[in-house]
C-alpha cells in the first residue's frame, strides 16, 4: 500500500474509532472503537518506527511513553465521568513531561509536572468537586455531533501526518528542512548542553527579557480579572438567568445580557 | 538515533495529541472537559515546538513553550472563575445551557432528553464484625484522676 493510502486508511479508522469511543447517548461499541483507534495509531506510528537496535532501552522507553501519552489522551477525551477525564489527563501530562525530558528539555519537563499536573489539574479537580452534581449527568453522556467532530479531528491528524511525511516519500526529492538532515546531525548540539538551566536562563533573561516582562504583566492582569469575575458573585436566586431546556428565554428580560 | 527521525516522531505524537484534543473540544459538552481538551491541544503544540527547537539547535522552541505554560496558567485561572460563575447561575456545567449566545441566524439546538442511565445495584464493601466488643469496666471509664 502506498504511504498516502496508509495515511488515508489510518484517518478513516481513527475517525470511526473516536466516534465509537465518544459519548453519544449509549455505551455501545466502545471496545470496538478502542481497537479501531489503536489500529489507526499503530499504522501512523509504524511510519516512524525503525527500531534502533543501537539503543534498545532508549527506544523501548520512548515507545512506552508515546503509547501511554496517546492512550491516556483518548481516555481523557472520551470518559463519561469528568473526574476520570481529569485523571486520564494527568497521565497524559506525565507522559508529555517524560517525552519533553527525553527530548532534552529538562526544565520544561519538570515545569510541566509542577505547573500543569500540580497546579492547573488540582484546580480542575477542586472546581469539579465544587460544581459536579450527584452522579453522572445527561450532558456527559451525549456530545455535540460526535461523528462530525471525530471526522474533523481525524482529518486534521491525517493531513498533519501527510505533511510530516510528504517531502520524504511523495515528492521524491528531499526539500526544505528534510534536506537539512545532515546538517542537523552534524550540528553542535548546544540545546543538549550539560548546563541546561544556565543556558536556558541566560537566553530567557537576555534575548527574551521583554517577553518575560510581558508574561508577568499578563499573569497580573489575569489574576485581577479572575478576582473581578468571582467577586461579582452569583445573582440572587430570583434573578438568575433561566432559559428553558431548548435555550430560549423564559419571560422577558432578566438575563445577563 | 538521528535527529530527523526524532523530529518525525515528536511531530507525529504532537499531531495526535492536538487532533484528539480538538475532537474532545468539539464534541464534549461539559465545560471543564472542554477546557481539559484545549489544554491537551497546547500539550501537542509544546511537543512539536521542543522537537523543532532541538532540530534547529535553537532555544526559541523551548522559550515559546515556557510562555505557553504562562498563558495556560492565566487561562486556567480565568476559565475556572468563569466556569464557577456560570455554574452558580445555571446549576450545571452544560455548555448547551448558554446557547442563547449563539448567532442570530443559527438554529436552536434541541436537546433530546435521554432515558436515565440504568441504575446498577451498587455493592459497597462491608466489613464483617470481628470478635465481640470487650466489656469496659465502668469505673475506669468515668474515673478521673485528681486534676
Amino acid at each position: 500500500m502506498t504511504p498516502a493510502g496508509q495515511i488515508a486508511l489510518a484517518t478513516v479508522l481513527l475517525a470511526a474509532g473516536l466516534w465509537l469511543q465518544l459519548p453519544r447517548g449509549g455505551g455501545r461499541g466502545r471496545a470496538l472503537g478502542g481497537v479501531l483507534a489503536a489500529v489507526a495509531v499503530g499504522i501512523l506510528l509504524a511510519r516512524v518506527v525503525q527500531f534502533n537496535s543501537a539503543h534498545p532501552v532508549a527506544e523501548t522507553v520512548f515507545w512506552l511513553l508515546a503509547l501511554t501519552t496517546i492512550v491516556s489522551a483518548v481516555g481523557a477525551v472520551t470518559m463519561r465521568s469528568p473526574v476520570y477525564c481529569a485523571l486520564w489527563f494527568a497521565v497524559t501530562l506525565l507522559g508529555t513531561a517524560a517525552l519533553l525530558l527525553f527530548d532534552g528539555a529538562q526544565f520544561l519537563g519538570i515545569a510541566t509536572v509542577v505547573v500543569y499536573a500540580g497546579a492547573i489539574l488540582v484546580t480542575f479537580l477542586f472546581v469539579l468537586m465544587l460544581a459536579q452534581p450527584q452522579g453522572h449527568t445527561y450532558y456527559d453522556r451525549v456530545g455535540w455531533e460526535p461523528m462530525l467532530s471525530a471526522c474533523t479531528g481525524a482529518l486534521l491528524i491525517g493531513l498533519l501526518s501527510a505533511s510530516i511525511f510528504a517531502p520524504a516519500e511523495v515528492g521524491g526529492d528531499a526539500v526544505g528542512w528534510r534536506a537539512d538532515r545532515v546538517a542537523a546531525d552534524a550540528r553542535a548540539a548546544e540545546i543538549l548542553n550539560g548546563e541546561h538551566m544556565a543556558h536556558l536562563g541566560g537566553q530567557l533573561f537576555s534575548r527574551y527579557l521583554v517577553a518575560v516582562e510581558v508574561a508577568g504583566t499578563l499573569l497580573l492582569v489575569a489574576l485581577v480579572g479572575a478576582v473581578a469575575i468571582v467577586a461579582q458573585g452569583s445573582p440572587p436566586v430570583g434573578q438568575a438567568f433561566q432559559p428553558d431546556i431548548n435555550g430560549s428565554r423564559l419571560g422577558g428580560g432578566g438575563g445577563p445580557l | 538515533m538521528n535527529e530527523l527521525q526524532l523530529l518525525d516522531r515528536y511531530l507525529l505524537i504532537g499531531a495526535l495529541l492536538f487532533g484528539i484534543g480538538l475532537v474532545g473540544f468539539l464534541s464534549r459538552r461539559n465545560m471543564i472537559v472542554m477546557f481539559l481538551a484545549a489544554e491537551m491541544m497546547l500539550q501537542g503544540v509544546s511537543l512539536s515546538l521542543v522537537a523543532w527547537g532541538r532540530f534547529h539547535n535553537d532555544w526559541g522552541g523551548q522559550m515559546l513553550v515556557i510562555f505557553i505554560l504562562t498563558v495556560a496558567a492565566c487561562e486556567a485561572g480565568i476559565a475556572l472563575a468563569l466556569v464557577l460563575m456560570l455554574y452558580h447561575r445555571s446549576g450545571k456545567l452544560d455548555i448547551a445551557f448558554w446557547q442563547t449566545l449563539r448567532e442570530a441566524n443559527q438554529p436552536r439546538y434541541v436537546d433530546h432528553l435521554l432515558p436515565d442511565e440504568p441504575v446498577r445495584p451498587e455493592h459497597w464493601p462491608s466489613l464483617p464484625t470481628a470478635g465481640v466488643e470487650p466489656r469496659q469496666p465502668i469505673e475506669e471509664l468515668i474515673h478521673r484522676s485528681h486534676v
